[in-house]
């Protein structure tokens, strides 16, 4: 590999682990990364990390049953063999992190101790106090800084992506990327370059994500030819902090750890929370979802929080909508102990004590299961092939996606403590994939320099035209930041209309030409984080598009996405006869759904906006059902549709050999 | 090296870059050297001086018992004097390297670090001046000639309690004064720096043993203090002509019982600038100056 | 609709805000104080103040001017980017609520660079030396590979819990800030220097200084993990060499302006002792 060469743009879970399991296969890395790599969005990340363990096993779980937690809990959206993989993996991940030295909580007798997440029965998720994403983040933070010593990996921090460079074959061999302080613009010729650049929440303008969380990164690529999938899935996490700047977000642990989700049962009821009898409190969560109670998965909670406030007007504040986070009941040494450092964030920016008085939260934008397409290719058991340079490719050859970034182990919900995974997994898993691919390839250092010098050539110009841009003439990229924010966050995150979001698009594409159209306060050539947040925010229309026309083009309600006017309602009959047919119905509605929607929307850039093809979603492992959580005759519908399947599977008595058939073409 | 800054490490084999290279072993002998010998003297120095509570004869049996200490120059030189100015040449060096920003941080322990470099450079003049003052530095009579005069080199051990008195009288309330601020200097020096010193060597390690730690140095400094101060008041209540006379009957008895030498070098009476005859034992005194 | 407008509280409030903020245009430019007015919103940060000041672009006499440049990122404390000097105090700047600063000062709010660390522009500071002291004390953990070997060593909870605080060090650098021995070093490129021996120069003056609290505190973390420790005698080297623990003045400031509250001066008394027993041992195992 002597002088082969590696660009990992990203420094958060998913990039750090990629470099380093690169540099242990002895290829040199370059990181890049807008922020020293340290500061990655991941340290964010509090709850914890999934995987089946010791004590789970003997109660009866297994890796499979991860696998269908995962699957289910997305709603069947996902291709099935890289969750079926990062299922499998699970368990050596998290023994990868304790061994790299992550401080996880302990049992007395010194094992990793387990706390259960959201949309499992299972207490699966390992943790470090409430800061498990960053101390996940540290341990491979120090790795890769083992390796910057040994002089395998060299950092660029404070550096911005620009684009990948293409050859005239339209394979990747590299980047072209600007020193934020400087303002150098220049290329980087790698072998492969992986994309590890984390969500998009700023095109939400408030979200529980990091300033830097643009989804620039991933647009540019998606501008240079890159598809980009399942955009409208975005999640609304149920519980943050409302600010001014920023929603912070309280960790789905909080509910995990035996916090409650209730409002008062009498409306606009003044008395302090402490005042209010146990009969008075409404435990929504709990008495709608007898099974999973307040760690129903995360769409299912926001929607219900969304609703109990603006349907039922039970919002705990009359001035603004939040409703009761309570953790009053638990001692505050295990307080302390296991969630401190979220309950610090809570006092510090709220000023009141979350050990003495419930805290007030409110759903926000949190993460984006949808990302760049990217392949993979499967083994014989429906899992991955490891050490396929198909895996975590994007559709340019060369270019990778992994982590945030990627969209493809979430499908339409991602569970709680699952995202950690999906981020060091892939990580982990691209590392020998790219090797092969290197293999095959003329290294990129010995192509025509004309090629990166074009690039750079382009981006220059670009850069410098928004630089002589007349100033205070024409748009303020932040206003217009905020208007877009806006925008997105009134018509494509818990509720969806199409009226809405037919107007949002209208108005979102005309952004593409105003936001050519920004003039600069700082036209410098110094650490000019306006020319830089300027080119970010032109970048942000392309994804915000892909959300919003994936959100119109999909009538139904899947996960996260939810339409009142595609939704699968409720049973209504009472007679026991009558509900038992409606069931048949809606069973007969659901696979009609299934057989239209249950399809990956993935966007190519067309220029000024995306072209939308729904794709076939690889569900070779289990066939898709309904999700019932909670919903009124779901016990009914859930027998009707097992009769079904059991129905289906004698009149097709060969499946299971037609399973082992596809497996390994996909 | 281009380091625009006082602090611009200096590679260049100068003796910047001694220090630098050999920082950890030279600071841990800084702080060992203000423990042991130079801190536990101070203990035994400030208990001998209080011992003159009790009246010129105790203290001067306290000052014949260290005089009995044979090559006394020499072990003042190796034990007391070196080991005061590696420390406090050292201890500059260590001040210099650090700024104090105790304008925008008042918290406890960083007034306590800006303390305990003032009292070290308050410690530093104060103890130069006094060795100068009383003992005078070196006995050679030349240099004897020169500052005598200036009012310094002033004790007479075998005239302990008398010598001492009229040295601290001779400039009004200056002595004292600047006494009272340097014992005290000295001593808030040594009780913090054994506090940080349990720090710096890792014998107090915990928030709460610190604590307690520093409650025990306080208790310390307090203690040391009144013996210093106790000292100084008992200096200002001591006669000269009458402790002159108790200690010259004593130093008579002393000889007489082949207890001591004669040595008129230590007395007030003998002591003359410029003799050169250790057997003078004339009565110049009545025509000294003083 | 998602998180609508945070909550007014019923007490007065001014409706402006005077902000005056330190500014240098680059690295070897003087700095010089700007005065900003942004109008007051409850429960605002110093984050939403700089938003606002980098939005108007304009100085409170209606000056035209550059938008103040700063770093952050999480701007919920644990991302560590956005370390300034609020009045007076070295701080994160997401944490610093404008209520509480107008209620000590309700003049103005003032924010400067730190001021131990080499000015890149305006707030933003170059800290790559807080960095490079972490490949000074090795602070990782050994690890044989990434290979799947099952799972690691066994930890006590106590263990676990005296060495989780260390562990959240999210290298801000207050507890640099703060200290009054730790001096800044900036290393001005020479023109025409490549970036390779710049980076040597760099290298070389930082390991010439003092190294830091956060640096002896990760060293201590990883002398106590049961497979960091492996590199417990370089660790115990470089904090007995050049810059290392020695320099510590027991100001314990660190420890005071954490914002992370974590236990420095423990970390400190800690490595001091085990330099101590390094020390004499290495002395009679010569």
């Amino acid at each position: 590999m002597a002088n082969n060469r590696v660009l990992v743009v990203g420094g958060g879970l998913a990039g750090l682990s990629a470099t380093m399991k690169l540099a242990e296969l002895g290829v040199a890395v370059d990181l890049l990364s807008l922020t020293p790599v340290k500061r990655s969005h991941s340290v964010c990340a509090q709850g914890g990390i999934n995987s089946v363990n010791d004590q789970t096993r003997q109660q009866g779980d297994n890796e499979w049953n991860h696998f269908d937690d995962t699957i289910y809990g997305g709603d069947f959206l996902q291709n099935q063999p890289p969750v079926k993989e990062m299922a499998y993996w699970a368990p050596k991940v998290i023994d990868l992190m304790d061994r790299l030295g992550v401080t996880f909580n302990r049992t007395p007798e010194g094992y990793i101790d387990r706390r259960r997440f959201g949309g499992t029965l299972y207490k699966r998720t390992a943790f470090a106090g409430a800061t498990t994403g960053q101390q996940l983040l540290y341990a491979l933070d120090e790795q890769v800084r083992r390796w910057e010593v040994e002089g395998l990996v060299k950092k660029y921090e404070f550096w911005d992506f620009l684009g990948p460079i293409l050859d005239d074959n339209g394979r990747c061999v590299g980047a072209v990327a600007q020193d934020m302080v400087s303002m150098e613009i220049r290329s980087f010729a790698a072998d492969a370059v992986v994309v590890a650049t984390g969500g998009c929440g700023l095109i939400y303008g408030r979200s529980t994500m990091s300033v830097f969380c643009t989804g620039s990164a991933a647009s540019r690529c998606f501008q240079a030819g890159a598809k980009y999938g399942n955009g409208e899935f975005i999640q609304v996490h149920p519980t943050a902090i409302p600010g001014a700047d920023k929603l912070r977000l309280m960790s789905e642990s909080a509910r995990g750890e035996g916090g409650r989700v209730w409002v008062p049962r009498k409306p606009n009821d003044t008395r302090a929370p402490k005042q209010i009898p146990a009969s008075e409190r409404y435990f929504f969560l709990e008495e709608r979802f007898p099974k999973y109670g307040n760690l129903v998965p995360r769409d299912i909670a926001t929607r219900e929080i969304f609703n109990i406030c603006v349907n039922e007007g039970l919002s705990v504040d009359p001035t603004r909508m939040c409703v009761y986070l309570d953790l009053t009941h638990i001692p505050r040494h295990e307080l302390d102990r296991k969630l401190g450092g979220i309950l610090e964030i809570y006092e510090k920016f709220q000023g009141v004590d979350p050990r003495e008085e419930p805290m007030k939260i409110f759903p926000a934008v949190h993460y984006s299961m949808g990302g760049l397409w990217v392949d993979y290719e499967a083994n014989g058991e429906g899992g991955l092939l490891p050490g396929s340079p198909r895996n975590q490719s994007t559709n340019v050859p060369g270019l990778y996606a992994i982590g945030e970034c990627d969209y493809q182990y979430h499908g339409a919900n991602r569970l709680g403590a699952n995202s950690l995974l999906s981020c060091i997994f892939s990580g982990l898993f691209v590392g020998p994939g790219i090797v092969n691919w290197m293999k095959s390839n003329k290294a990129a250092a010995d192509l025509p320099k004309s090629i990166f010098e074009r690039a750079v050539g382009e981006h220059t110009a670009r850069h410098k035209k928004l630089l002589s841009n007349a100033s205070g003439t024409g748009e303020n990229p932040y206003l217009l930041h905020q208007e877009l924010g806006d925008i997105m966050t009134r018509t494509a995150t818990v509720v969806r209309y199409n009226n809405q979001l037919t107007e949002a698009y209208e108005k979102v594409s005309a952004m593409v030409e105003r936001s050519q159209r920004c003039s600069l306060a700082d036209t410098g050539n110094w650490t000019n984080q306006n020319v830089i947040f300027t080119k970010s925010l032109q970048d942000m229309i392309p994804i915000a598009q892909c959300i919003l026309k994936g959100a119109l083009m999909r009538d139904e309600s899947r996960g996260a996405h939810f339409k009142p006017d595609f939704c699968m309602p409720s049973l209504q009959a009472t007679d026991p006869t009558e509900r038992r047919l409606e069931a048949e119905k809606w069973c007969d509605a659901f696979e009609e759904n299934t057989s239209k929607f249950l399809k990956s929307s993935v966007c190519s850039w067309k220029g000024q906006e995306p072209d939308l093809v729904f794709e076939d979603i690889d569900t070779r492992l289990m066939k898709p059902r309904p999700r019932l959580y909670g919903l009124v005759g779901g016990e009914v519908i859930e027998e009707v549709w097992k009769q079904r399947s059991r129905s289906k599977e004698e009149s097709a008595p060969s499946k299971p050999a037609a399973t082992k058939q596809l497996a390994g073409s996909v | 090296m281009n380091v625009p800054t006082p602090s611009a490490p200096s590679q260049s084999g100068s003796l910047a870059g001694f220090l630098k290279k050999h920082d950890f072993i030279i600071r841990r002998l800084h702080s060992l050297s203000g423990l042991v010998p130079v801190g536990a003297y101070m203990c035994v120095h400030l208990l001998t001086n209080s011992s003159l509570n009790g009246g010129p004869a105790v203290f001067q049996n306290a000052v014949f018992a260290i005089h009995s200490i044979p090559f006394l120059p020499v072990v003042e030189w190796t034990f007391i004097f070196l080991p005061i100015l590696f420390h406090a040449i050292v201890g500059v060096w260590i001040a210099r390297s650090g700024q104090s920003n105790l304008r925008n941080y008042r918290f406890t322990s960083n007034k306590r670090y800006w303390a305990q470099r003032m009292t070290g450079y308050i410690a530093f003049a104060f103890i130069f001046t006094h060795v100068l003052h009383l003992h005078g530095w070196f006995h050679w009579d030349w240099w004897l000639g020169f500052v005598e005069p200036l009012g310094m080199a002033q004790f007479r051990p075998y005239n302990a309690a008398s010598s001492l008195a009229e040295a601290m009288k001779s400039l009004g309330f200056v002595w004292p004064l600047f006494y009272l601020v340097g014992v005290l200097a000295c001593v808030f020096h040594l009780a913090n720096g054994i506090w940080t010193a349990g720090i710096t060597w890792g014998v107090w390690v915990s928030p709460s043993a610190q604590k307690r730690a520093s409650l025990a140095c306080s208790v310390f400094g307090v203690l040391l203090g009144l013996a210093g101060l106790s000292s100084l008041a008992a200096v200002s209540r001591t006669d000269p002509a009458t402790a002159k006379a108790i200690e010259d009957q004593m130093y008579k008895v002393r000889v007489d019982g082949h207890m001591i030498q004669p040595n008129e070098h230590k007395r007030s009476d003998g002591h003359h600038t410029g003799s050169s005859d250790p057997t003078h034992n004339g009565t110049v005194s009545a025509n000294d100056p003083k | 609709m998602i998180a609508p407008g945070p909550e007014v509280s019923p007490s007065r409030r001014p409706s402006k805000i005077n902000v005056r903020v330190l500014r240098q245009d680059g690295p070897g430019t003087p700095p010089y104080w700007e005065r900003h007015q942004v109008d007051y919103e409850p429960d605002m940060n110093v984050i939403s103040v700089l938003q606002k000041i980098a939005a108007q672009a304009t100085t409170f006499d209606g000056k035209k001017v550059s938008p103040v440049a700063w770093d952050c990122g999480c701007l919920e404390e644990v991302c560590g980017s956005c370390t300034m000097v609020i009045n007076g105090r070295v701080r994160q700047s997401c944490s610093a609520l404008v209520d509480r600063l107008l209620e000590d000062n309700p003049e103005e709010i003032q924010l400067q660079p730190m001021t131990k660390f080499p000015v890149v522009r305006d707030l933003m500071i170059d800290r790559s030396r807080l960095f490079h002291s972490l490949k000074r004390v090795q602070a990782w953990v050994p690890v044989d590979s990434y290979f799947d070997m099952g799972a690691g060593p066994r930890i006590p909870r106590e263990d676990q819990e005296q060495n989780y605080p260390l562990s959240q060090c999210m290298s801000c650098g207050c507890c640099l800030e703060a200290c009054p021995q730790f001096n800044k070093v900036e290393v001005i490129r020479h023109a025409g220097e490549t970036d390779e021996a710049f980076d040597a120069r760099k290298k070389q003056a930082y390991d010439a200084e003092f190294i830091g609290p956060h640096a002896i505190s990760q060293a201590m973390l990883f002398n106590s993990h049961p497979v960091g420790k492996n590199l417990q005698k370089e660790r115990l080297e470089t904090l007995t060499g050049t810059g290392g623990i020695q320099a510590c003045g027991n100001a314990q400031n660190c420890v005071a302006v954490c914002p992370k509250e974590i236990p420095l001066t423990t970390s400190i008394a800690r490595a001091g002792r085990a330099a101590t027993l390094h020390t004499i041992k290495k002395l009679f195992d010569r």
